[in-house]
């Protein structure tokens, strides 16, 4: 038996992830903590796939994220991106036993690039925001944090999903 | 190993050319219209609404989910906080303080109805509109509500609680659906005047002439949430009146013009009014009314007596 990375359950993953944090995400916000459940689910949907799938996926899971919240679009599309081209080359470099640790690592640094990506978009487009230093300090730091925990919990869980157990002569 | 470096130079190129895309999307989004006129409305703030319109079901369904849950940890919260039984024991104090003064101030009310005639407010409500769900990010503050352009909804008319409780300002309206930029959050901001308690009735929204008239020594200004995260009222001059307890009123115009929201829209009083000889303004706090927790049902402002005369 050998494990294989379906793309379509990647990307069935992807979708739920983007509609969970949509509904679910206002109603869990504490400041400027909230939990990413679409880069979390892309960051792990994405690490088996190959680069232009990941990247791909990443886009599009982003993509949805914008079409679906009513942030400013393209920052989520971006965020998805990173998200996904930093968990391809990082399942590139993984030992087996420590993928979670990793991909959990990586949601952290997608997460607080998507915070300061948002921050950033704000300001350019004239929305205004708080103080650099205070929302790093109260808001990317934190949420950086609290998402790697929160991958680390759930990412295991969603790896056997992206996984489909076949026969070696199914596989070749 | 030839087909993996395949793979890893397109998706290097893939991720060069979809960052361009994300930040073509971007610009697009920002310059493009934000359907708050009739027929501006960009395609990506289309797509926006289209979703709104179809995850509202859902929306609902979590937001019935979640309400038991909230009222539960609202519950245990206040069991655990004395602060808010020490702010309904000053409530209390304040309200027995203007209880004592209803009776005079209804005699000056009747006398002053007469002269304040057309000036008193009379709002045209839209529907009334259910809350469906909290939305957007951490930088903002908004709600979902079931109303839409098919029930005369149109983009930045301002929301009350009650008769005349500001709650926010309509955006993204799609035909079932609009959102509300709460006055809580960063972006809204309103023209507004601060009124002693004896010079305003927030059950009617019946403000005194000496408010209403020009040249009046009331603190006034705009409302928003500071940079520093304070909800209060901007840019009143220290010569201008405004003390701890005075409500917030919306003014309706300024400079001659009029605003998007009617006069005498009730905002919530002013929590700590403190000035320093070298600003310029006046630093106000303000108390809002409205608590966005608490809201339900409530109604868009779709016209007022002297709107754009």
């Amino acid at each position: 038996m050998v494990e294989q990375p379906s793309v379509v359950r990647a990307s069935i993953i992807v979708a739920v992830a983007a509609l969970l944090e949509a509904v679910l995400g206002p109603y869990l916000t504490f400041g400027y903590v909230s939990p990413k459940f679409a880069l979390i689910g892309i960051v792990f949907a994405v690490s088996p796939l190959r680069d232009l799938q990941a990247v791909l996926l990443g886009f599009f899971g982003g993509i949805l994220l914008d079409s679906l919240s009513s942030g400013l679009f393209g920052v989520g599309a971006l965020a998805g991106l990173a998200a996904g081209a930093l968990s391809s080359r990082v399942s590139a470099v993984r030992r087996k036993g420590t993928e979670r640790v990793l991909l959990s690592q990586v949601v952290a640094v997608s997460v607080a690039f998507f915070g300061l990506l948002g921050w950033t978009a704000r300001n350019l487009a004239g929305y205004g925001g708080p103080p650099l230093a205070e929302y790093a300090v109260a808001g990317i730091l934190p949420d950086a944090l609290l998402n790697a925990v929160l991958a680390y919990l759930v990412g295991g869980w969603l790896l056997k999903i992206v996984n489909v157990k076949s026969h070696a002569w199914e596989s070749r | 190993m030839g087909r993996r470096k395949s793979s890893a130079a397109s998706g290097f190129a893939a991720l060069c050319a979809l960052c361009v895309v994300s930040l073509a999307l971007f610009t697009v989004y920002v310059k493009e219209g934000d359907c708050s006129s009739q027929g501006e409305c960009g395609p990506l703030h289309t797509v926006q609404l289209g979703a709104a319109e179809v995850l509202q079901p859902v929306r609902g369904v979590v937001g019935a989910l979640f309400s038991p849950i909230r009222e539960t940890a609202d519950r245990v919260g206040d069991a655990f906080d004395n602060s808010e039984e020490e702010r309904l024991r000053a409530e209390l104090r304040d309200t027995e303080a203007l209880a004592a003064q209803t009776s005079r101030l209804q005699q000056e009310n009747e006398r002053l109805r007469g002269l304040l005639g057309g000036q008193r407010a009379v709002y045209e409500y839209g529907p009334l509109a259910r809350v469906v769900a909290p939305v957007g990010d951490q930088f903002s503050e908004r709600i979902v509500i079931d109303v839409g352009t098919e029930d005369g909804i149109q983009d930045d008319q301002p929301v009350v609680v009650g008769e005349n409780t500001l709650v926010g300002r309509t955006t993204n309206v799609s035909r079932h659906t609009a959102q509300v930029m709460l006055i809580t959050d960063r972006m809204f901001a309103a023209g507004v005047r601060i009124v002693p308690p004896a010079e305003f009735d927030p059950a009617s929204s019946e403000v005194s002439p000496a408010v209403t008239a020009e040249d009046v020594p009331f603190g006034q200004g705009m409302l928003k949430t500071s940079l520093e995260g304070y909800f209060g009222v901007d840019y009143v001059d220290l010569s201008l009146r405004a003390e701890e307890g005075d409500y917030v009123v919306t003014s309706g115009r300024a400079a001659g013009r009029d605003l998007l929201e009617p006069p005498g829209l009730y905002v919530g009083t002013v929590e700590s009014a403190t000035s320093q000889d070298i600003e310029q303004f006046k630093k106000i706090v303000v108390d809002p009314a409205m608590n966005p927790d608490d809201l339900e049902d409530v109604r868009v402002i779709v016209g007022w007596a002297g709107k754009g005369s």
